[in-house]
This record gives structure tokens, sequence and C-alpha cells, in this order.
């Protein structure tokens, strides 16, 4: 179940903004990269994730459990996303947010797992909420079992904590890890706070275009 | 399908109206209509008439709408003053100009209540020579325009909640209400009330039917001298009328330029203005709410004459109450015309709305401003020129006196419309609300279906209301490429209005309402978020 | 002058012109009534009177009934939308969509110049033996120039005013009597700008009062000429603009308008091109019962206003049938009843049998006028431009 790339590159305008880069994230790992604002991280994301549209031009293979994801559509690769803001649907409940990509199957199982998820996030109850009257933190966990009941293969985070206080990070930080773990999915993080990055967890740098180990 | 998404607004909205545009460069060089254009007496004076009664009321209408939603934008009034909004937009202009010139005029309600006497006073109201009575017309009927892009903006899903936060930063940092809603919503507010603004601008410098109900004689606004040229039958005076289109259009293109140089050069200025720091101003309350009061009651007012009007037959002054009640104007309205402008604007609309949409899936945003443009110029033009233009089009091609033809008359302002109110909050949705949709397996179409449509719900129903009332009051471009064989409401209230029975005409300016007061209620009520 | 050399050469090429007159003088009127059973026309009309399109319906069940033609009333706002659109399909080589226009005076020569009207067909229409070309010479001369038998006579105009009998009772019976009261009750009295056509005539029968050499009036001038004859007209009006309405420095934009601001007590008289245009606004209840009409003692500006067709359409033989029916005495007589339109007849009464004549006999109602003054034929067309420009000069902004 590792996310696999091969020599990924992206340019835009004819200059390169990451340069070939190959990176294998082994299920269950998570690896950080960090760079300065603009430097494409966000945009590498995009890329693997699958809804990276002109002008960037790019090069190179991503591939997740052995399988190329090449020309997939994002709905279809199981890539999991997470950003800065919660992203909630501010139209549905929250047990319809979480409804909302979990996989096909009789209602009565998908309600349950709408009960187990909301409980792993000690919000049961919560359900026939709106999101605006939760506070930002537990948005943040329902965000984070919205994109996990859709059982993705891997996780992709965009600075998922910057818009948190420091306690809320905390806190935040041990959820994420802690579930992404537990399913054993590679997870691919990007952010700006040396403080995110998990221990023994690998660290990338992205600098010039270049990516290379901390 | 970035080519075939451009598809429908190109083929059946952008090149009819660009061709109809280009019908009109010949008049350009037709030397002889200069001469003409530039020797009659009245241009110059009737030019600075059409562009003071534009501006000024743009200026009036903007102020009361910021007033108003400044003032009422935390308050309980909020949702009424949305439902009067959108009460205020429906009501034709026509329909509303016959109802406050009665108010206003020497034999007037106004007169006969605060004045009375044998014969009517002496007043210069109605048709007054400094256009007076025309811009406070104007500027009340499109306060209602305003403040309706300005609810679009205020009530996307995320922006409302994101304002909220910003002004409530704002108070943290010490801002009293005013001062917050003016540094912190008052700056996106106006970008985005910048196109809906030159609309306003633009109607006012260039409508016909309101100028001749109201608006001064000798000289009239330059769009009055037009519309006699154009519907001369000489051909020599047909060439003048569109030479004095180009000019009208010059002059306002030159000041809409200015204002853009001026914004520029001033921004310093309001930047420092912006973060100057915390002051005391208070949110006027008190006085918007008096203000909505006054737009209110005179909106309410020229409805109720005009009830009034088409059950009376006689009305002399200084009788506060018609002496015979008489229900037979409202027989004379026939149920044909009415069902065609009903059909014409649900299919003008529905065009509209999805031709637009699909343009803002498919196409680069940095293309919207080719067709917001062109939007514009179409708005911008009086429609005499642009429907002549149309009319010249579409008769070689067998068009014109043909039910299709006829609808693409009607999509022209209708999708111009759409497009212009439609943009802004069309673009500024969150695209990363589709980027999360579809992390969670759901296809595009699905993406669109259960995430952005739901949350653009507001404003496409707004934009697909106004779009539906543009459609109904729609005469000039109507009149033209119906060509005889067909008759739709508008042409029917104006041909009476020409045969000067008030009744008749007031009962028509009523039937004229109603459709477009239906589509708002729906939109009000159907747009309603529950995620408030 | 293009224009014309194209249409005669495109029509010459298909031989239409020789075709149709020689059609015409072979073609019989129970041919022609023949060929028109089933045809659509497409009247053109004004519409902004209820009276006038309760009529035209009248006359569309006629014509069903009796002919099998079926007439749709194409409501106009102003005639000359017709005459732009005949202009404009002819010069694209379409059909006709008007098949029968309403129409008279600068519109008529227009399209007469224009060459988009067809006929000549007036004369041999049967029913136009019993038109009064002598008692009424405008039925064949529209503004001072032959019609050609290119229009057919409909109904009559004169210059009419009318008031409040109980507000007025003495009603000026000159142009200079109305000088006088405007200046007794100022403020009160005013008429339509120019180039509305109630204007026009306003001034025009003020030209007729002041000019000193009539005979100029039914012929064709220029600048010069006019600039000297009109010099008494301009200080006749210079004299009355100031005891006008908002002293002369604002006019209305239409007749109805004036008609309006009488009947809501703001103006003292009004004026009208259909004599019974007062009796059927009392009738309609706009105007008090106590509504005085009357016309200059010494003349007052009339013509005929006429029906024509148009060169492209395609139910001229409807058309021309159409226009036979509006001429029969049945017609006339129902158009000039004051209950239901009250237009005055161009038919001869001295040509008609007692029985048709019978069918005229109205009863005088409120608001008709009493003592009907003779008719002062329109001057030339050629003095219309030369006034409105003019005016607008002087009193324009």
């Amino acid at each position: 179940m590792a996310l696999r790339l091969e020599t990924v590159s992206i340019r835009i305008g004819g200059q390169p903004l990451i340069a070939p880069v190959s990176l294998i994230v082994a299920p269950g790992e998570t690896v950080t990269l960090m760079g300065a604002s603009g430097s494409g991280k966000s945009t590498l994301l995009s890329f693997i994730a699958g809804d990276l549209t002109s002008p960037f031009t790019t090069s190179g293979n991503v591939s997740l459990d052995g399988n190329s994801l090449d020309g997939l559509p994002p709905e279809t690769r199981r890539i999991g996303r997470l950003f800065q803001d919660d992203l909630l649907f501010p139209h549905l409940t929250v047990a319809e947010n979480l409804l909302f990509g979990m996989p096909r199957g009789p209602r009565p199982e998908r309600l349950a797992k709408v009960e187990a998820a909301l409980a792993e996030a000690e919000l049961s109850g919560f359900g026939d909420r709106p999101p605006h009257t939760l506070s930002g933190g537990q948005r943040a966990r329902v965000s984070l079992m919205r994109a996990l009941v859709a059982e993705p293969h891997a996780m992709l985070l965009d600075e998922p904590f910057n818009k948190l206080d420091a306690e809320l990070r905390q806190s935040l930080r041990s959820f994420v890890f802690e579930h992404i773990a537990a399913r054993r999915i590679p997870c691919l993080m990007v952010t700006h706070d040396m403080a995110d990055v998990p221990a023994n967890g690998r660290l990338l740098l992205l600098k010039h275009a270049t990516v290379t180990h901390a | 399908m970035n080519r075939l998404g451009a598809a429908p607004l190109a083929l059946l909205w952008a090149l009819p109206l660009l061709l109809s545009l280009a019908m009109l460069l010949p008049a350009a060089s037709d030397g002889a209509a200069w001469h003409m254009a530039l020797a009659h007496p009245q241009l110059w004076p009737a030019l600075a008439l059409s562009l003071a009664t534009g501006a000024v009321s743009t200026l009036i209408a903007l102020a009361i709408s910021l007033l108003l939603i400044g003032g009422l934008s935390r308050s309980a009034m909020w949702n009424r003053l949305q439902a009067v909004a959108a009460t205020g937009l429906a009501i034709p202009h026509l329909a509303f100009a016959i109802g406050f010139g009665f108010l206003i005029m020497p034999s007037g309600l106004i007169a006969r209540l605060f004045v009375g006497g044998d014969a009517p006073p002496y007043w210069v109201s109605v048709q007054d020579p400094w256009g007076v009575a025309l811009t406070l017309a104007l500027a009340l009927k499109e306060v209602p325009f305003l403040l309706t892009a300005g609810f679009a903006v205020l009530s996307r899903g995320d922006a409302a909640a994101r304002l909220r936060a910003e002004a409530r930063t704002a108070a943290s940092l010490g801002h009293a209400p005013g001062s917050a809603f003016l540094r912190v919503v008052l700056p996106p507010l106006m970008k985005e009330l910048r196109w809906p603004l030159v609309i306003v601008f633009v109607y006012g410098a260039t409508v016909v039917d309101m100028a001749l109900v109201l608006g001064p004689t000798q000289p009239p606004t330059l769009a009055v001298v037009i519309w006699h040229a154009l519907n001369n039958a000489e051909p020599m005076t047909n060439g003048m009328g569109l030479v004095m289109t180009l000019l009208l259009t010059g002059a306002l293109a030159i000041v809409l330029a200015a204002v853009a140089l001026l914004k520029r050069a001033g921004r310093n200025a309001t930047h420092r203005m912006l973060t100057a720091g915390p002051s005391l101003l208070q949110r006027p309350r008190a006085t918007a709410l008096v203000i909505g009061l006054a737009v209110t009651a005179m909106l309410a007012l020229a409805l109720l004459v005009l009830v009034l009007l088409s059950l009376a037959p006689r009305w002399p002054y200084p009788a506060l109450l018609p002496a015979a009640v008489d229900a037979s104007a409202w027989m004379a309205v026939s149920p044909a015309p009415l069902w065609l402008s009903l059909l014409l604007a649900l299919a003008a609309t529905a065009v509209a709305v999805a031709s637009t949409v699909l343009w803002f899936e498919t196409q680069d945003r940095n293309r919207d401003r080719w067709v917001i443009g062109l939007a514009l110029v179409a708005l911008a033009l009086p429609q005499l020129a642009s429907a002549g233009g149309q009319y010249r089009l579409l008769l070689p091609l067998g068009l014109t006196g043909t039910l299709f033809g006829l609808f693409l008359a009607h999509l022209t302002p209708v999708a111009a419309y759409v497009l212009i109110v439609l943009a802004g909050p069309y673009r500024a949705f969150d695209g990363r609300y589709i980027a999360a949709a579809r992390a969670l397996a759901a296809s595009q179409l699905s993406a669109w279906a259960r995430v952005k449509l739901p949350l653009l719900k507001a404003p496409l129903l707004i934009a697909a209301a106004i779009g539906f009332a543009v459609s109904i009051a729609q005469f000039v471009p109507a009149q033209l490429i119906a060509a005889g064989r067909f008759s739709t409401l508008p042409m029917e209230a104006v041909t009476l209005a020409s045969g000067g029975n008030r009744p008749l005409t007031a009962a028509f300016a009523l039937a004229l309402t109603v459709p477009p007061l239906v589509a708002f209620l729906a939109a009000a009520l159907l747009g309603r978020p529950r995620w408030r | 002058m293009h224009l014309k050399l194209t249409r005669r050469s495109f029509a010459g090429l298909l031989g239409l012109t020789p075709f149709l007159s020689t059609a015409r003088a072979e073609e019989s009127w129970a041919d022609i009534e023949a060929k028109a059973r089933g045809q659509t026309v497409y009247f053109n009309a004004w519409a902004g009177s209820p009276q006038v399109n309760a009529y035209i319906a009248w006359v569309a069940d006629e014509l069903n009934t009796r002919y099998g033609i079926a007439l749709t009333h194409v409501k106009l706002t102003d005639t000359a939308e017709a005459v732009r659109r005949v202009r404009d399909e002819v010069r694209a080589g379409k059909d006709g969509s008007a098949d029968l226009i309403w129409i008279n005076g600068e519109n008529f020569h227009v399209m007469k110049e224009e060459q988009l009207l067809f006929g000549p067909f007036t004369e041999d229409l049967p029913n136009f033996a019993l038109v009064d070309i002598d008692g009424k010479p405008t039925t064949r001369v529209d503004f001072a120039e032959g019609t050609e038998g290119l229009e057919s006579p409909w109904g009559m105009a004169q210059l009419t005013f009318f008031a409040d009998g109980a507000k007025l009772d003495t009603p000026p019976m000159s142009m200079m009597e109305l000088l006088d009261l405007a200046k007794e009750e100022p403020g009160r009295i005013i008429y339509p700008a120019p180039p509305d056509f109630h204007g026009n005539t306003f001034i025009k029968q003020a030209l007729a009062e002041t000019i000193e050499d009539r005979t100029l009036l039914p012929v064709s001038i220029d600048k010069a000429i006019f600039t000297e004859a009109s010099k008494p007209l301009f200080e006749y009006l210079d004299q009355l603009h100031p005891s006008l309405w908002r002293e002369g420095k604002q006019f209305p934009q239409s007749q109805a308008q004036v008609t309006q601001m009488l009947a809501d007590g703001e103006l003292l008289m009004g004026l009208t091109f259909n004599p019974n245009e007062p009796a059927n606004l009392v009738m309609a209840g706009t105007l008090p019962d106590t509504t005085i009409a009357w016309q200059n003692r010494d003349g007052s500006i009339g013509n005929t206003h006429f029906v024509a067709i148009p060169i492209n359409s395609t139910s001229t033989a409807a058309a021309q049938v159409t226009a036979n029916f509006l001429l029969s005495p049945e017609a006339q007589a129902r158009k000039a009843d004051l209950k239901l339109w009250g237009d005055p007849t161009v038919l001869d009464m001295d040509k008609l049998n007692p029985s048709q004549r019978a069918l005229f006999n109205h009863a005088k109602v409120a608001g008709s006028v009493k003592k009907p003054a003779r008719t002062i034929p329109e001057p030339h067309g050629s003095w219309v431009p030369l006034l409105e420009a003019a005016w607008l000069e002087r009193y324009g902004a």
C-alpha cells in the first residue's frame, strides 16, 4: 500500500517548480515536506491528488499500491486530503459530511460507521449539528474522520494544523497521526512548523525546486 | 470539454451580440448623419443631462444602499430588507415611473394631501428642467438592485461567516461597529459592487421610458432624442440617431474611464483611511431604519397608486380617492401576450443561467473579462442601438417575426445581467471544497451538484430572478424583432400608454409586476440558507 | 437615388412591374375576392385607443364571416415603425410582415417616394365610387400631394379643442382669442412639442391663421421663403409661450399627456385630431359630461387618413378586399358611431341610398362638436421639417 513517486517533475511557464524527485512513502509512514511559501509544496500535493491543471506541465509517474495513477481523475485515486481549513460542507450536517465520501453499502451499516467515527472523535451526538456550530478543533476532528471513513489508501495533508492555536495543534496532531498510523496508509504532509513533524518521521526539504533529505 | 463549455454562451449570445454591434459600424462613417447630429440644437445639453442624471442617481442609490446594508446588516431587519429589495426589483421601471409620477405631479397625491385647493399648485415637479424628478425616481428604483447585488455577495455560505469573523476581529481591535463596517466589510463589498454600479449608471443615463414619463422635455435626455430619431420615418434621421448613440456610448465610456483612473489615484488615500486605526464611528442604525422605511414607503405607495389608477377612469383634483371604481381596465388585460411573455422569460432565464454556469465551469477565469466586457457593452448601449443592430442581423436570416428570433432578442439582455450578477459569487467560490469532495470519491459532476450548487443556491436564484424580471420587462428589442407577428405584455402596455388611457396603462403595469414578484419571492424562499 | 435604381432594375429583371399592372387590368373584382379567400392580412395600425382596437376587432370578425379573410391587428405605437420595417424588408428582399398600413402624411410620402407601396389600386375599389372626393378633396390629396391611388381613404381628422365647460364658458374660437385666454389664465394651456404630430398641427393652425400670403401653404417651399413667411407665426408663438404652462419652457411629449393633465385639472384645455375623441373620453368616464368641444371659427386644419398596401405584401388581394370593406357604408357608419369610435366618414351622403344614409344617424352626445368648422387643408409636406427644425432651434433647449 505504498505511495510511490518516480521522477516526478513540475514545470510552470518553462521554469522548473519541482526538479525530478523520486520518493516512496511506506504504509503507515508519514513523510513531511517542508519549504518556503510558494515553493510548490501544495502544487506537488495537487499533482499527486490528481487535480493539477494548466498552466503546470508535469512528467513522471505516481503510483499507489503498485497501480499507476496516471490519467486517473481524483475521485478514483482513493487519496484522502486535509487542508488548512476544515472545509466541512456548510450546507450538510456533521453526519451528512461524514456520509459524503463513505463507500456505498446498506444504510444501517453506513450509519453505524458514522456513529463509530463520531465516537472516535469524541463527538457522539453531534451528528445532526451543522458544522458552524462546532468549535475549530471539533471541526478539524470531523474533517479528518470524514477523510478516513472514505477508506483512502493514502493521505495528503496540506498544513492541516496551521489555523489552530498551539494547544489545539498538539492534541490534534496526536489525533491525526494515531488514526492514520492505525490504518497503515502512507501519508505525505506539508507544513511550516517543525513541531508538526512526527517523531521518527522522515523529513524532506524543498528548496530551489529540489527535494532533499533533511 | 473546454471549447464545448463555451459554445452555448458563445453561439446563442456572444456571437449574435457582436454581429449586431458590428451592424452599427456603418453609422460611424455616415458623414451626413454626423453633420445632422452635431448641428442638432439639443445634442450637448441633452448629453449633459443624461450624464448628470445617470451619475447623480447612481451616487444617491449607492449612498442609500450602503447606509441600509451597514446600518441593518446585523439586525433583525436584515431579512425584511431583503424582502423589500426583492419586491422593489420586481416592479418594472415604467410601472414605478407612472406611480411615482402621480405621487409628485402638481395634481398628484402629495399635492392633494398637503396642499388641496381648487386647482393644482404651480409646482415644477414631473418633467422639471433639471431632471430632479427623473433622478430621484431612478435612485429609488435602483436601490433594490444594489441591495440585491450586495446580498448576493454577503449571502455566499463561506463569505458571510468569514466577514462576521473579520468584523469580530476588528471589534476586538477596538473598532466600533460603524468603523468595522467601513474598514472590513465595505472594501470587499465595493469591489463586488463595481459592475452593478456601472450598470446602474449606464441604465440611468440611457433609459427611455422613464425619461419620457418623468424627465425634462426641452431639452430631454439624449436617450429620448435618440428614441425619436430612430423611430422617425426618414432614414437620414435614423442615421443621425445611430450617430448620437455612438456619441452617448463614447461619453459614458469616458466617464467610466475617468472614474477608474480616479479610483487608482485615490487608492493611497483610501488605504491610509482603512488602516488609520480604530475609530468610534457607530453604525448609524437609526438613520438606516428611517431611510429604509422611507424607500419602502415610496415603493409601496407607487404600487398602491397604480392599483388605484387602474381602477379609476376619473380622478380629478383635489379628490383623495377616485370618485368611481371601475374594474373594466382589468378585463382588458389580454392573456395571450401574458403567456408569451412568461414563456419567453422562462426560456431565456433557463438558457442564460445554464450557459453562464457552463462557461464558469469550463473556462479559465482569465477569459471572463471578455464576456463580462461584452455584457457591459450590451447593457451600456441604448437598447435602441443594440436592438436595431440585432434587427438588421436577423432580418436577412429570416429570424425576425419568429419565436426563435424573439427568444434570442430576449436572451441578449437576460444573459448579460445573469453573467454580471453571477460572475462575482461564482468565481469567488472556494475551489478547495470541490477538491475536498473529489478526494471523497465524488466525480466532477457529483461534486458540482452536491457541494457547489447547494452552496451557490442563493446567488443562482437571485441571478435567475433578475434575469426573469429583465425578460418580462423587455420592450424595445421585442418590439423590433417581433416584427408585427407577436405581441408581448410590455409591447401592449407601451402601445396603450401612447393612447393616454391611464387606467389601462396602470392595469398593464401591474400585470407586468406580478410575475417578477412571484419569481423573487420564490428565489427568496428557496434560497434561504439552512446553515447560517 | 442609389436605392431606386437597384429596386427598379431588380423589378425589371423579374419583369415584375409590367406583370403587375397587366394582371390588375385583366383581373376583375370577383377574381380578387376569390383570391382573397383564405388569405391572412396583417393590418398594421396604431393601437393606442381601446375604441380603435375594438373597431378593428369587429372588422376582423366581419371579414372572416363575409370573405373568409383572417385579419390580425398588428398594434403599433407609431406608424413610422411599419415604414422602417417595410423599407428594411424590401431592401433585404424579404416578404412583407405587413399587408395593410394605417397611414397618412409624411409616412405616406416617404413610402411613395421610395416605391414601397403596392398599387395604384384605390380607384379600382368598387366602394371608392361612394367617396366624397369633391367635398373632401383631402381624400385624394395627402398633405398637398396626390395620393395617385396608392392609398385608400379611411376617415377624416380635424384639429379640435376641448375643455370642461364648467370651468371655461367662452371657448377661444381663433388663435388670437387663444392668446387672450392664455394671458388671462397663465400656465393653464399647452400643446405637445413637435415632432409630435398634434404639436405640429397646432403650429400649422397658428401658421395658417397668421401667415400673410396663404397661397404659399399648398406649395413646396425652401428655407429662404420659409424664413420670411413664418415670421408672423414665430412672433405669435413668442407672445404666446410666456403665458403657457411652465412658461413655455417645458412641453409635454404627447397629446395623451395633455389630455391627462386636463382630466387631472392641471390644464384648462386639450387638443385632438379626432373631432369625436372628447365625446369618447366622456363616455369612458375620463372626462366629465360638462365637457365641450369646438373648432376654430374660420376653419381648422384637417386631413384624411388612409390605408395603404406595402409592395412586398403576400396578401395583396385580401388587403384590397379589406380596404374596400373599410369604405363600405356599413363599416363607415359603424366607425362614425360616437358610442363606438366616432371617426368621421369619407363617404358622400348624396352618393348613398336612403337606407345606407340612415345608418349614419347618430345621436349627439356630450362632448361632441356643436358647430363643425370648415376644413383647412394641410400645408405642403415640405413645410413640416422646416417648421420642426425652426421650432427646435428657437424653443428646444
